[in-house]
């Protein structure tokens, strides 16, 4: 069942108006992977223009779309893995392929706290990385947040906790670790 | 650097993440016009795994098929050759069948009908030699039945001799009162002595 062409002109619009915010959930969803995020989109828009994800106003558009775009990506995921396996024989074909954004953000040089960030973020569990996303990034509430992550509010709660103490436990580790090589550096070169 | 801290803290930091996020974001316009181009594709008319397992399911289906009717064909004839006589043992299967025909075109008048080349007699054949050897299977086993009653009827057991005793015919007989007390009288001197006297 497909959308009437004004029906898809106003959901055309606003999904320009949230393609941003999307992208960088979908980014979250795929690994900080930019060509995975950019294909889980382009899976996603593809689905609302063929009418296998509909909108039906049980809530927020914004939500409706986050929760179809971690879907899609887990099933995308679920498929990259089991190519993966197949071509193990050539390793390059999977190993081949560099994350435009990967290079990108090498290339923009990010602060120290950012790739600290980043790689903290990273060591968290799943559902805690989402909750954090979700209420930090994307300035969700924790019952809007639940909806997406398709948790119960009180299950979403314990994971943005959870992952906030440990975020901030992990960032405080690597600043730890950072000083200490960097000190044991400086003292080699004096030496 | 102080990280721990507030969520402020926190919120700088994905903010921070957000931004180099959004220029790397690729423009809405590309990514919707190829996901309708995508759309506009006509789409794979059929999965090739669901393809050939639904080829795999039909094969086994119809496999399964086939073989309960033969099987249900070849009780029928093994039903139909233990009512009618057997033919003799040294007429071959093939033979049989072709007077079957002979006879059954004998019957039809003068039109001769003549065994198709095909799947009829290919599929017969082994049906036929399978219900001889059936019939064959069921004499044996018929035989080895009455071979065996036979057997436990004559059986006796071994110890049976070692009860046998030479006196058994004294033991085992019934003496009669009249004739053993004449044949007494003569064995005891003392009374014939007194009747003497």
């Amino acid at each position: 069942m497909k959308f009437d062409p004004m029906e898809i002109a106003d959901l055309k619009a606003e999904l320009e108006r949230l393609h941003s915010a999307s992208f960088g959930w979908a980014l979250s969803c795929c690994r900080r992977d930019a060509t995975e995020a950019e294909e889980v989109l382009q899976t996603v828009y593809l689905k609302i223009l063929e009418g296998k994800a509909r909108f039906r106003g049980e809530s927020s558009l914004k939500t409706w779309l986050f929760a179809v775009i971690r879907k899609t990506a887990a099933t995308e995921y679920r498929r990259r893995l089991l190519r993966s396996f197949r071509l193990t024989a050539d390793p390059d074909e999977v190993d081949d392929r560099v994350s435009p954004f990967e290079n990108q953000s090498e290339t923009f040089e990010r602060s120290e706290a950012q790739m600290h960030f980043q790689s903290a973020l990273k060591e968290l569990p799943r559902r805690q990385r989402e909750a954090l996303h979700l209420v930090f990034y994307e300035d969700l509430s924790l019952r809007e947040a639940a909806d997406v992550m398709g948790v119960s509010i009180g299950s979403a709660r314990q994971h943005y906790e959870r992952g906030k103490k440990k975020l901030r436990e992990s960032l405080a580790r690597l600043e730890m670790g950072y000083g200490n090589n960097w000190g044991r550096q400086e003292t080699s070169r004096a030496v | 650097m102080e990280i721990i801290g507030d969520d402020k803290k926190l919120r700088a930091l994905f903010s921070e993440a957000q931004t180099v996020d959004a220029a790397a974001t690729p423009s809405f316009t590309s990514v919707w016009h190829r996901a309708q181009a995508r759309s506009l594709k006509p789409g794979r008319a059929f999965n090739l795994s669901f393809a050939l397992v639904t080829a795999l399911l039909v094969l086994t289906l119809g496999s399964l098929a086939l073989w309960s009717a033969y099987s249900h064909r070849g009780t029928v004839r093994n039903d139909a050759a233990g009512n009618h006589p057997q033919p003799a043992s040294g007429v071959q299967p093939n033979q049989q069948t072709k007077e079957e025909n002979t006879t059954a075109a004998v019957n039809t008048g003068n039109r001769p009908v003549f065994p198709v080349p095909g799947s009829i007699h290919r599929s017969v054949k082994p049906r036929v030699k399978r219900s001889s050897a059936a019939v064959e299977q069921q004499l044996v086993a018929s035989t080895k039945t009455t071979a065996r009653e036979t057997t436990i009827e004559t059986w006796q057991s071994p110890t049976s001799a070692l009860l046998t005793s030479p006196t058994d015919g004294l033991f085992k007989s019934v003496p009669q009162l009249n004739e053993n007390a004449n044949e007494m009288k003569s064995f005891l001197p003392g009374r014939s002595n007194e009747k003497e006297k």
